[in-house]
């Protein structure tokens, strides 16, 4: 009965209480959403990290890391990878040579990190095959009698192995993508002409294109233009296992792009037996072993486990190989609190001010209330549940927008191209798609009860000082 | 026994620093059936003596009994019960709750004292029967006129069998039709359930028909004349 009545009361003035409402509702979108949204990026970055550069557990000798010196390699590989297989939750293995090098063209040279990998096995474990450029070659499919090499763009562009050119067919593209056609007509005037670098093919359609129309279709244009020298061949450049400088020619068979401009530019993958062949290494030596799980959530216990059975080696998990992202995570979950506590806190004195006029208003109704015998009890939760109502229908309405804006972006994305040089400088993703943990509604249900129940401690206060019998004279 | 014993009651109010005796030295009593009205000037202390029978205020001195209980012994919390069980309320301008419907506004201390459902709806209908509502059980007091909303609310003061109404200027607000519409009913339940009202008016209408009118001035009884 109760209630029913504070039900009912809410709806009394539609007006004031819709605008409440409205306010609650927003408040709770905007905060949900831009959770979300940034939410988006650590989870995309950390599914980048443990998909495509480290995977869930990495095992090597114990000083291999801070001296990455050739020899170090794990000697007893086979009971290694039968420890780490044998764990739950483990859904794959595969081992890597890892050595430090030079990678150099006819005109620049890169340090970099030479991956020696089972092309096949690489497959299970990471996606970087999947991150392969269209129209640059393929995984290690390329039939060559060379040495083959997988690049990173931004490793290809330092060494200067990319090239823009606006060909007919490229054009063609941009004309399929609508682009306008005093844009395309622009852009046409370049067509033909050889670019050796982004920066040069940007400062080409500067001049031809105003400042909105560049921030627009920029980086579509350049991406049409986007084209590589086929065949391309680097000269990698490192010790053997005797420290003997060596080094050898290289095709590149395919290049890849992620959004780690830092893991493009230093890591590089070649098939473990070519390697191996040509640092005099045998067969069967890895440097490391990597292993894959079947979730993000069983690291830790994995990680223990894995740990207790190989005490000779050393074991990290991908939170303690990047601790920033596993940081960023837990503090993702802390600063949600935080966002959502001061949205909410916001509210609160939207939902006060529209309870106390509520209570003011009905000042008669209550002392009448009170003299026929209806408690202050009653009275309290009365005003109290008229305060949670507000916030939980504001609240469950700004949820369900939130959840129907998040599954539609979701799908399409949020395009921050604009922003994508910074982003991806650290890693991050320039096309974010928003992403929350339904723990998160829970807690968000959680605040938002609370917030009535807060809003509405002052104006029962008030309700229940009333005096019936002043109350009943309107006093 | 008697419905209500009024033994030597004084009310004082201090007001700033001018101390105002509103009810000084009354005694009364009323009886089952009694059909009272307390009539007196604008300040003679009608609704005061009317709050301090329903137990909504305190007397400063003196004693109130409603069928044998001593209200000055009961706390706050038992107060607050009491009134809902033993007293019902008319009001001068309704008090109906405008959230709910006639029969909602009736059934609305029965649901406080947790009537069973069934049982609820009966008396609830009986009710708005009895005056004469029945078919507006459903509307809402917006959409009643003036004197169907008082008698929404004498059924509700009657609801749960309270052992006397006090009625403070009931027929205020209305028109005469309405005045005399209201009259009518709550004269019916006197004469037939032998329902005590006590009213406070200045109203003649109400006057007329009463048993027995009790003359107040300065917060002193001076005429209680019973007629027959």
């Amino acid at each position: 009965m109760i209630t029913a009545i504070a039900w009912k009361n809410v709806w009394r003035n539609k007006t004031r209480s819709l605008i409440v409402i409205a306010a609650v509702t927003i408040g709770v979108f905007a905060g949900i959403f831009s959770m979300a949204a940034i939410n988006s990026s650590v989870v995309q970055r950390i599914d980048a990290a443990v998909n495509e550069e480290l995977s869930h557990i990495q095992v090597n000798t114990k000083d291999f890391r801070s001296s990455a010196d050739i020899q170090n390699i794990i000697n007893d590989y086979p009971e290694v990878v039968a420890a780490i297989e044998s764990t739950p939750g483990v859904t794959g293995v595969t081992g890597r040579l890892i050595i430090r090098g030079l990678a150099s063209t006819a005109t620049k040279s890169a340090g970099v990190e030479i991956n020696g990998i089972d092309v096949e096995r690489e497959k299970e474990i990471f996606t970087i095959s999947k991150k392969l450029i269209s129209g640059t070659g393929s995984y290690f499919e390329t039939d060559t009698k060379f040495n083959t090499v997988f690049v990173g763009e931004k490793l290809a562009k330092e060494l200067n192995i990319i090239r823009y050119i606006l060909t007919p067919e490229a054009i063609a593209s941009l004309k399929e993508e609508s682009m306008p056609s005093d844009i395309v007509s622009k852009v046409e005037t370049l067509q033909g002409q050889r670019f050796i670098s982004d920066k040069k093919f940007i400062k080409a359609y500067e001049k031809i294109l105003e400042p909105g129309e560049i921030q627009k279709y920029g980086w579509k244009i350049k991406e049409a233009a986007w084209s590589y020298r086929e065949g391309s061949k680097i000269i990698l450049s490192f010790l053997d296992i005797d420290n003997n400088q060596t080094g050898a020619a290289f095709r590149v068979c395919g290049i890849f792009r992620t959004n780690n401009d830092m893991f493009e530019s230093t890591s590089l993958f070649v098939p473990i037996d070519e390697l191996r062949q040509l640092t005099g290494m045998k067969d069967g030596a890895f440097h490391r072993a990597i292993g894959k799980l079947e979730d993000n959530d069983i690291t830790d216990k994995a990680t223990t486990e894995i740990r207790q059975k190989l005490t000779d080696y050393e074991v990290l998990n991908w939170k303690e190989i990047q601790p920033d992202l596993a940081m960023m995570a837990d503090f993702m979950n802390q600063i949600y609190s935080v966002f959502m506590v001061i949205i909410l806190a916001a509210l609160a004195f939207g939902i006060v001010n529209t309870m106390l006029m509520a209570v003011l208003e009905r000042t008669r109704e209550l002392g009448m209330l009170m003299a026929i015998g209806m408690n202050r009890r009653k009275i309290f939760i009365m005003i109290m549940l008229e305060s949670i109502f507000l916030s939980v229908v504001g609240g469950f309405a700004g949820m369900a927008v939130s959840e129907v804006v998040i599954a539609i972006t979701g799908k399409t994305g949020i395009n921050l191209m604009k922003y994508s040089e910074g982003m991806e400088a650290f890693g991050y993703s320039a096309h974010l798609f928003p992403t929350i943990d339904p723990q998160f509604f829970i807690t968000t249900t959680i605040l938002i009860v609370l917030t009535g129940i807060i809003s509405a401690i002052y104006p029962a206060r008030k309700a229940l000082k009333l005096n019936p019998v002043e109350a009943i004279r309107g006093e | 026994m008697a419905v209500v014993e009024i033994n030597n009651v004084f009310k004082t109010y201090h007001d700033t620093e001018v101390e105002v005796k509103a009810i000084n030295g009354v005694a009364l009593s009323f009886e089952k059936g009694d059909f009272a009205v307390i009539v007196g000037p604008s300040g003679s202390g009608k609704t005061t003596l009317l709050n301090l029978i329903g137990g909504l205020d305190q007397p400063t001195n003196g004693e109130i009994l409603i069928a044998g209980h001593r209200l000055s012994e009961l706390k706050p919390s038992e107060l607050i019960d009491f009134r809902m069980d033993h007293v019902g309320f008319v009001f001068q301008s309704y008090n109906l709750i405008p959230v709910l419907t006639a029969s909602e506004n009736v059934g609305f201390i029965m649901n406080l004292q947790k009537w069973p459902k069934e049982k609820r709806i009966a008396r609830t209908d009986e009710l708005l029967s009895s005056v004469g509502l029945a078919d507006r059980h459903k509307s809402r007091p917006s959409q009643l006129s003036g004197g169907q909303q008082q008698r929404v609310a004498v059924a509700r003061a009657l609801a749960t069998h309270p052992e006397f109404i006090l009625a403070d200027e009931p027929t205020a607000n209305l028109d005469s039709k309405s005045a005399e519409s209201l009259l009518d009913i709550m004269e019916k339940l006197n004469h037939e359930e032998k329902m005590t009202f006590i009213f406070s008016t200045h109203d003649v209408r109400v006057m007329k028909r009463a048993h027995r009118v009790i003359t107040l001035e300065d917060g002193k009884v001076v005429s209680d004349d019973v007629r027959e």
